[in-house]
């Protein structure tokens, strides 16, 4: 898919925040002379945080460097306050983890394994029990789960694989493509349930896809991680100065209408690409003024406006921005 | 009909109850590692013996189950009838039951790691306050319970059994104490023994079947290769040690010895002792722990 080249200056990699969830140090893993991550820095806040990148890109391996699964083969991680590997334990008592293979057993009921994995992150047996069956509920299986999983659908065993990563009811927990085998009604109500397990729940979570639409519909902060090197990280959707744009499709000469505009002190309009046809011209950080210089400018030069459009930075402009439009592939957009 | 038997009445407990199904945050106890650990154990001997499971997987667990406690009862009936009749032997146990303990072994001990692997579980237990090697003696554990439920019960049964027949019971069975601590100890060493070895042929397959397959011919083989060994290597010094390969033999030579019973034999001669055994076979669990730590616990 054809998409326009970036205009935007590129950010700094990752800001640092206040009371960080999960924080890494130069985290590094090669496997051989494979590097699948390479000296990554984050401060992730509490929250919807979105991990994008595309297959291979590392996400899965930061997952499990930061479950304390693997170990880095240079750098520190900090997950909720512990080291991730030398206090593996800690964290994952505190953590939840839906991962993306198939990892059920077969020949057991929803109830009863989601129970002995209550059980096994800590819990009392008679609360473990309990608590697989409200979670359970709450994930949509209610008699189901007195059933074989192996008679399940693909929908009905990610539930239980949610379930599972929740049922200790963690402060935080890791989705690794959670959408994935599944059709769009699947997908569309297990990320309502993720919303759902965010926002009503309270719990933070981090989103791995490598899917655009499911990390921007879900996720409110955003890590691209791409080729084992971190690309970006910071928050998607917000109404900042600085991701605004004016976007105006004009039917005319675009060069003499920014020339036009610059001489109206509008020093931040760019010829983007051509829309239908049609030129268009993007202006950063549109003020009052910018607004009425392309009003006072179409009138000057006698050209019609076809649109005008104030937007926010969208998680496309930030992956554009960050990878390139080349690296965006139909892949992003879940095949669609 | 009266009808205030239909009205909903206050305090009836079929009417008026409301339930919240709305999420609620945990707030008891975290139990830690160690509870992971018990919990991991015992679900695991649940599972291998069939629990929660369609009927077929706990045939072949009751029907070796019977089979042992035959193996018990019916001397005790003969004894029960003649005074003087001594069936079998406390150390003539694992002789008698070396089969069944084989073929109980080679059941559980894939049922405990082969699912996992083949189902990719283990990601699921990793993600939990356990670390692989907890994992690991987890399922040893419970593999060596398990086989205890087959070798010191019935055993344990055998002796009260032949306690309660004596003519003083209370009197015999503190004669007899010391026959119980050797009952327990030769129990133990080789339900470790087989579980190690049943866990570590288990450790590099994820098919049941295929373990299973690999533990029975293993046993048989060794069995066979100790015995071939024997007759073959002339010097009359090292023909005691080839008995090490075979399961079998180094349990009876164990048990037989523990018991005070060394059966001579004039082909092999005097067998090893129970010490060498007991050290060889637990040296025997020391190494397939390690090659099962080698398995799971990859470099990563």
């Amino acid at each position: 898919m054809a998409m326009a080249s970036p205009i935007i200056e590129a950010p700094s990699v990752a800001q640092p925040v206040a009371d960080p969830v999960i924080s890494t140090v130069d985290l590094t893993k090669r496997f051989g002379s494979f590097t699948a991550l390479n000296q990554i820095d984050l401060s992730i806040p509490r929250g919807a945080i979105g991990l994008l990148g595309p297959n291979g890109a590392g996400k899965t391996t930061l997952i499990r460097l930061l479950l304390g699964l693997a170990k880095p083969t240079s750098g520190s991680a900090e997950v909720l306050g512990f080291n991730a590997f030398s206090q593996g334990i800690q964290v994952r008592e505190r953590v939840g983890y839906m991962p993306e293979a198939e990892c059920l057993p077969s020949n057991a009921t929803a109830a009863d394994f989601v129970g002995h994995m209550a059980e096994m992150s800590g819990l009392p047996k008679t609360v473990a029990r309990q608590r697989a069956a409200d979670v359970l509920y709450q994930v949509g299986l209610n008699e189901e789960r007195y059933r074989l999983i192996k008679g399940f659908s693909t929908g009905m065993k990610q539930r239980v694989k949610l379930a599972q990563s929740i049922v200790h009811d963690p402060s935080l927990i890791f989705l690794d493509e959670p959408t994935a085998g599944l059709d769009p009604p699947g997908r569309d109500s297990m990320l309502e349930l993720v919303e759902r397990i965010h926002h009503m729940m309270g719990m933070t979570v981090v989103l791995s896809s490598h899917i655009l639409e499911d990390i921007e519909r879900v996720c409110d902060y955003v890590v691209i991680i791409d080729s084992g090197q971190l690309v970006l990280a910071q928050p998607i959707g917000g109404k900042s100065a600085e991701g605004a744009q004016l976007s105006i499709q004009i039917d005319g000469n675009a060069e003499q209408f920014i020339q036009r505009l610059n001489a109206l002190g509008i020093h931040d309009a760019r010829l983007r690409d051509r829309m239908m046809g049609l030129p268009e011209i993007v202006i950063r950080h549109p003020s009052d003024k910018a607004y009425d210089a392309v009003r006072d400018t179409a009138v000057e030069l006698d050209v019609a406006l076809v649109s005008m459009t104030g937007r926010t930075r969208s998680l496309e402009d930030l992956y554009l921005q960050a990878v390139g439009a080349e690296a965006l592939d139909t892949d992003y957009y879940g095949g669609v | 009909m009266a009808e205030s038997s239909m009205t909903p009445q206050p305090g009836d407990r079929a009417f008026g109850e409301i339930y919240d199904r709305g999420y609620q945050h945990y707030t008891g106890p975290r139990l830690g590692r160690a509870h992971a650990f018990r919990a991991l154990t015992g679900y695991s001997m649940k599972r291998a013996l069939g629990a929660k499971k369609r009927w077929t997987a706990k045939v072949v667990p009751v029907l070796l189950y019977v089979a042992v406690a035959l193996l018990v009862i019916i001397p005790l009936g003969i004894q029960a009838f003649i005074d003087s009749a001594e069936v079998l032997q406390y150390w003539e146990f694992f002789s008698v039951s070396w089969l069944i303990l084989g073929v109980f072994v080679a059941t559980i001990a894939p049922e405990m790691l082969c699912s996992d692997r083949r189902e990719k579980t283990l990601i699921l237990y990793f993600s939990r306050p356990i670390t692989r090697l907890d994992y690991l003696l987890s399922k040893l554990l419970a593999t060596a319970l398990l086989t205890l439920t087959i070798t010191l019960v019935p055993l344990a049964i055998f002796w009260l059994g032949r306690q309660l027949l004596d003519d003083a019971p209370v009197q015999a069975m503190g004669d007899n104490l010391g026959d119980l601590g050797r009952i327990v100890v030769v129990s133990v060493v080789v339900s470790a023994y087989l579980g190690a070895l049943g866990l570590m042929v288990s450790s590099f397959t994820s098919r049941k079947a295929i373990a299973i397959g690999v533990i029975i011919v293993a046993f048989l083989v060794a069995s066979a290769m100790a015995g071939v060994l024997q007759e073959v290597v002339g010097n009359q010094d090292q023909k005691p040690w080839f008995a090490l390969i075979s399961p079998a033999q180094t349990i009876d030579d164990f048990s037989g010895g523990v018991f005070g019973n060394v059966q001579f034999d004039i082909e092999i001669g005097e067998p090893l002792s129970a010490w060498t055994n007991g050290v060889a076979m637990v040296a025997v669990v020391l190494i397939c722990c390690a090659i099962m730590y080698w398995r799971y616990v990859p470099e990563d």
